[in-house]
């Protein structure tokens, strides 16, 4: 397989989403970027996009032979896994630890919840089976592998029909072989199963986290696999022959292939999308520093971009389940649009994370809902379009939502104004409180950062969570909307590699980390050889994941490229005390530093879709009222009259003074008394306040 | 007088405390160097107002409230508070005299100031692994008793007073690192409040406080008004390997409209052993009975303490005096929850679970054969959770008071000198019933290189976890040891090279007749080896 980079040639991204499938179509030759959206269809999501591309390209003029390129972020693995529609899963492991990955690490699910259940394991108890076997913790045997009895334990898989095949062995990590062994009986004994085993998913140390995320990858691999299998015929009707590549949760894209081996890696993929697009327009637009802040109907995703690269993820859980694979640091909240505000059994005002969802939806829409949500509340203070949404194509109901708003405020003694904006404040709060735990509980200091709103309600509220963090400037993009489809675009190929490895780090160590990264290197170099990558446009960066010796969690550090000698491990240890100083605040230099996981990130270039500048605006920015909204704003304490700007007709070089409201299709702007926003050259709002 | 702030206000304050605690816990956790924090995460921090009481808290587990309760108060009761200054942190760890609930938990508690006034406090405790391998018949065997006084003054440390501690410990390097992080969490705290003061104002943080501690009471009121009135007592027996002979403890407690009392007269007196609980240990226990029965999100500060009163004798076992030693003091805690649920089966039979395990102690020590210094492996086990109404109880997981993670196989054998050779649940160990109280567990430990002392053992060794409507009681916990292992006095012994102990904790009880459980049910935990073909046969009447 390779990437083809057809110079002109067509390239799609697509988004599919629960509510909505996002096609872009990024049309190199003319410069011409244009975007569809159809209603997704949750049983076979390969439907939606099928009539999407289609619809693209009828409308464009264009054959599906031309296109080059397809990017996809898709949900399948994710919803899979919420919902429990995992394959029939089987597990082979070391004798004595079939129940590590249903005690867990024996923590019940809350601290009070006399109720709470723990999530089902990935593969059910009787499909787990035991063999003899175990190695030590510096990946010597202690006991070999027993080949009778695991290839009896294959067979009582197959004749119990299982689909997919976990295969995790204690210290698997450090010598693969006899779960290599096990795989091997695997294809002899049920050809066609799907096989995970726990050394190529998540070569790192602690099994639990290691068994758990390989039987969750066993038990998506079928159904992974056959989603792609319905989409490529899909795709081969409409001549389209350019194999998917879809996003993973660590925001590079992956072959289809690759994809379908390693479904886990894709649970963020949505998520990670929307961050990439948010990188590369911060890399375009010149700001190295993002905390972006993607608001939807239900849920908020937040994430930090340093020095123009996202951070990675560790101590992941995804619907209870932990996942050891490269994720990016996205933090999600259950507060969206559609949230439900409501007062509490003690009297305060509480929002989420209960949702109306898109169905009814908030009180406004008139479909059955009396629960107001928060885009009732920013209806009733004025800064949502009164009569419509969505540009005009959806009728809504204000006094209905107002009623709704003043009978929530009646029990604690407020208004409905007041009440509305305190929906606002908690809204607020919370989102605060998710970037904090993305950025000061990691070190790093929102008030460095620019925040990046988008997605549908993003840039309704990010003026004011710009405020309550002491952020000086927040960034719309010009189609804050549609964000995570573009980013699709914008993807470089991308795979983590790592290698769990305990040695010093010290030249005792030396030998084992030069053996380490050639390893991974030389993984690196066959998977851009798959992938088709020609020599110039392949990259690698080390990093190592150390910690003092005898404490348990690691610091990822970047390693230095080039030879592996004294000077090289003295750039590494300088780097991880500055980072335990910046995470800890403080550093122990006269303790032992333990390497405990190598890593190699390989990034294969591909054409991108340009982010082009436009020339300065030749109209004045008073061309761009399209009239005026009465708007409640507690920083006036008032109503104030507030102009309306048309987004479509904003050019690079105006500035609107706030207080002002900007109305797009897909988004509305809110800019506070005090902020001004400047249109730039790549069309996006730089927001800031003014000094 | 003040007047009231909006609640949004008070909301919006109420999160940013709650995020400054929950940072500070994950600062410990993060930085810490012993497997027992890092791993286990047997770590807690907490805010103090200026009088001492709670207003915010991050407890991984329910039982270092009482710890926590304890020092504030003390060193405002016990210090000049006029003398105290930036930088000043004490330490502590005497359950008699206000640090913790026994030794192990080791308490740093820092004031935050503002403009020169000292606004609130920060605190943070730890489980260290250390003082093992000690007596237990009062607390002078315990370990070193630190009283809360200064670590550090001014911001300086006193080296003298380190070395006292540190030479009282087996491992003095974890401890030196631990109490790093714990450094390191209080002044995250500090300026995290600091900052928090400088947005709001002094005044406006204490009243939004006021208002918190208010709410808490309002949610705390609400709840216990949804219990029905009445009286609802409860006494059993408890076996625990550290006594030779039965306990027979007893509960009351009394719903009045919106307040409860525990009242804990006619339990026995202070053993000589490690099982003694201090008061603080038997307040948290009673908060850790009261919040399951709240709001889930209902905080956990002083205002939540309000509508609740505890009377206990002093000098019983659950409200020891000097010189109890109190080690132990989780085998009658967890207890005591137990049998507060079974009282209030009476008046809320729907929302209480059926008798959980206890805490099942699995301790190794020795010296090191590839350091040469002396290490320490501690691990607490939980088993089976009591079956509810409508669902059996979880398996495997830590019950009620406390919530520690295990050690992962893979940390622990990189470092310590053991193997461990299972890891798994106990079959026919949930209480059979319409619904099935939760299995436990067994963890099997060999010693590799060396004779390792070892301490392991719990409760519901002859008196299982019982049963509710029916239900029937839980497997029993023992104690298993390889062949040439030398029975364990009470849970003392040693485990020569090569030779294994193992920990075989109890399930839950069951709830309601189990020939009434669903069918499937029972084929699915036969299937499952959940339960044996007997058990199926039998107990739950299958048929087919």
């Amino acid at each position: 397989m390779s990437v083809i980079a057809l110079p002109g040639g067509l390239r799609i991204g697509v988004d599919s989403g629960g509510t909505f499938t996002d096609v872009c179509l990024w049309d190199g030759a003319a410069g011409r970027l244009s975007v569809w959206k159809v209603s997704s269809t949750p049983g076979d999501p390969s439907e939606a996009i099928a009539t999407g591309i289609g619809q693209a390209l009828a409308e464009a003029g264009r054959a599906g032979t031309e296109v080059a390129y397809f990017g996809h972020g898709t949900t399948v693995a994710t919803n899979a896994l919420i919902e429990g529609r995992g394959a029939r899963t089987g597990m082979v492991t070391t004798r004595g630890f079939r129940d590590v990955i249903e005690i867990r690490r024996q923590m019940r699910p809350a601290l009070y919840d006399l109720q709470a259940r723990k999530p089902e394991p990935p593969a059910p108890r009787d499909l787990r089976l035991e063999v003899a076997e175990r190695l030590r913790f510096d990946g010597s045997v202690e006991t070999a592998l027993d080949e009778d009895e695991a290839r009896a334990a294959v067979r009582r898989l197959r004749d119990a029909g299982v689909e997919a095949v976990s295969i995790c062995f204690l210290f698997g990590y450090l010598a693969p072989a006899h779960e290599a062994m096990v795989a091997r009986l695997v294809a002899e004994e049920m050809p066609g199963a799907f096989v995970s085993t726990s050394h190529e998913v998540a070569p790192e140390f602690r099994e639990y986290e290691r068994f758990s995320t390989t039987t969750v990858n066993a038990a998506l691999g079928p159904v992974m696999r056959g989603y792609l299998g319905r989409l490529a015929p899909r795709l081969a009707a409409m001549g389209v022959s350019a194999t998917p590549h879809l996003t993973q949760s660590n925001g590079g894209v992956i072959s289809a292939e690759a994809a379908s081996r390693f479904p886990v890696r894709t649970v963020l993929s949505g998520p990670a999308a929307g961050v990439t697009g948010a990188l590369a327009i911060g890399r375009a637009a010149g700001v190295p520093g993002v905390i972006t802040f993607d608001m939807g109907g239900t849920s908020s995703d937040v994430a930090l971009i340093d020095g123009g690269r996202p951070r990675m993820a560790v101590d992941v859980a995804v619907h209870g389940n932990p996942l050891r694979v490269p994720m990016l640091d996205i933090h999600t909240v259950g507060a969206g649009g559609g949230s439900i505000a409501f007062v509490d059994s003690g009297g305060l005002l509480k929002v989420g994370p209960r949702s109306a969802g898109a169905f009814p939806g908030p009180v406004c829409y008139g479909l059955g809902n009396e629960e107001p949500t928060v885009t009732d509340a920013n209806l009733v203070l004025g800064v949502l379009n009164p009569t419509h949404l969505l540009g005009g194509r959806m009728a809504i109901d204000r006094a209905r939502a107002e009623a709704a708003i003043a009978r929530l405020g009646a029990p604690i003694g407020l208004d409905a104004m007041r009440t509305a904006q305190g929906i606002i404040s908690v809204v607020t709060a919370n989102m605060a409180k998710a970037i904090r735990v993305i950025s000061v509980e990691r070190g790093y200091d929102p008030r460095d950062y620019v925040l990046m709103a988008f997605g549908g309600a993003g840039p309704l509220h990010a003026a004011r969570l710009a405020r309550e963090l002491g952020m000086a400037r927040v960034l719309v993009p010009r189609n804050p909307g549609i964000l995570c489809a573009m980013g699709l675009l914008l993807s470089d190929l991308r795979t983590h590699l790592s290698a769990g490895r305990m040695l010093p780090l010290s030249p005792d160590g030396l030998a084992g980390l030069r053996e380490g990264f050639a390893g991974l290197e030389a993984q690196a170099a066959s998977w851009f050889a798959q992938e088709g990558i020609a020599e110039a446009d392949r990259a690698t960066a080390r990093a190592i994941d150390l910690r003092y010796e005898g404490q348990g969690h690691e610091l990822m550090v970047d390693c230095p490229g080039g030879p592996l000698d004294e000077a090289a491990l003295a750039e590494v240890t300088r780097r991880f005390e500055a980072a335990h100083k910046q995470v800890y605040g403080y550093a122990s230099p006269e303790e032992p530093i333990r390497v405990v996981t190598l890593r190699l990130e390989a990034t294969g270039r591909v054409p991108k879709a340009d982010i082009a500048a436009h020339p300065p605006a030749a109209t004045d920015v008073s061309d761009t009222i399209i009239g005026t909204r009465r708007v409640w704003l507690p920083e006036a304490g008032a109503v104030v009259d507030c102009p309306l700007h048309d987004r479509p007709r904003l050019g690079p070089g105006h500035r609107v003074a706030g207080p002002a409201v900007i109305e797009q299709m897909d988004s509305t702007t809110l800019l506070l008394p005090g902020q001004v926003a400047t249109v730039d050259p790549w069309l996006n709002l730089m927001i800031e306040e003014a000094a | 007088m003040s007047t009231a702030i909006d609640p949004i206000t008070v909301e919006v304050i109420g999160s940013a405390l709650s995020t400054i605690v929950e940072e500070m816990g994950k600062a410990i956790i993060r930085a810490a160097y012993s497997a027992n924090i890092k791993e286990r995460r047997d770590c807690s921090a907490a805010l103090f107002d200026t009088e001492g009481r709670i207003i915010a808290q991050a407890e991984q587990i329910p039982l270092h409230l009482g710890s926590l309760l304890g020092i504030a108060a003390r060193v405002l009761g016990s210090t000049d508070v006029a003398a105290i200054q930036p930088g000043d942190v004490f330490i502590g760890n005497d359950a008699h005299t206000g640090g913790g609930t026994h030794l192990n938990d080791i308490v740093f508690l820092e004031p935050v100031f503002v403009e020169g006034a000292l606004v609130a406090w920060v605190a943070n405790l730890a489980h260290h692994s250390d003082f093992v391998d000690r007596g237990h018949a009062h607390i002078f065997q315990e370990g070193l008793r630190i009283p809360p006084i200064r670590l550090y003054r001014a911001g300086v440390l006193q080296q003298d007073v380190m070395e006292l501690v540190l030479l009282n410990c087996q491992v003095p390097r974890e401890r030196v690192n631990d109490f790093r992080a714990q450094m390191a969490a209080n002044r995250l705290g500090v300026q995290r409040y600091q900052a928090l003061a400088a947005r709001y104002g002094v005044a406006v943080l204490h009243q939004a406080t006021r208002e918190l501690l208010d709410y808490a009471e309002r949610k705390t009121r609400a709840g216990i008004a949804a219990i029905p009135n009445g009286r609802y007592e409860f006494r059993a027996p408890f076996d625990t390997s550290l006594w030779p002979e039965l306990l027979h403890l007893a509960v009351a407690i009394e719903v009045a409209g919106d307040e409860i009392r525990f009242d804990f007269a006619g339990n026995p007196a202070q053993t000589r052993s490690g099982l003694n609980m201090v008061f603080t240990a038997l307040q948290a226990t009673v908060y850790y009975v009261v919040k399951t029965l709240l709001d889930q999100d209902t905080p956990a500060n002083a205002g939540f303490h309000r509508p609740i009163r505890i009377d206990a004798p002093a000098g019983s076992i659950v409200n020891a005096l000097p010189p109890a030693a109190v080690y132990s003091r989780h085998d009658v805690a967890q207890r005591l929850v137990d049998m507060c649920f079974a009282a209030l089966a009476e008046a809320i039979p729907d929302r209480v679970p059926a008798a959980s395990t206890g805490v099942t102690v699995l301790t190794m020590s020795g010296t090191h054969p590839r350091t040469g210094r002396y290490y320490v492996y501690n691990e607490s086990m939980g088993g089976g959770f009591g079956a509810r109404a409508g669902q059996d109880g979880m398996d495997g997981v830590h019950v009620h008071t406390t919530n520690s993670a295990n050690i992962p196989v893979e940390a622990l054998e990189s470092e310590q000198p053991v193997m461990v050779e299972a890891y798994e649940l106990v079959r026919d160990s949930g209480g059979p019933g319409r619904f099935r109280g939760g299995m436990g567990i067994r963890r099997r430990v060999r010693a590799v290189g060396h004779e390792a002392t070892v301490n392991l053992g719990g409760p519901c060794n002859i008196v299982p976890a019982w049963g509710l409507e029916g239900g029937l009681p839980g497997g029993l916990a023992r104690v298993e040891l390889s062949a040439g292992v030398a029975a364990l006095k009470r849970r003392d012994g040693l485990i020569p090279d090569g030779g294994s102990g193992a920990a075989v904790t109890s399930g839950g009880g069951g709830r309601g007749d189990p020939r009434l459980r669903d069918r499937d049910a029972v084929r699915r935990d036969l299937r499952e080896d959940r339960i044996s073909a007997e058990a199926a046969r039998d107990i739950y009447g299958l048929e087919d």
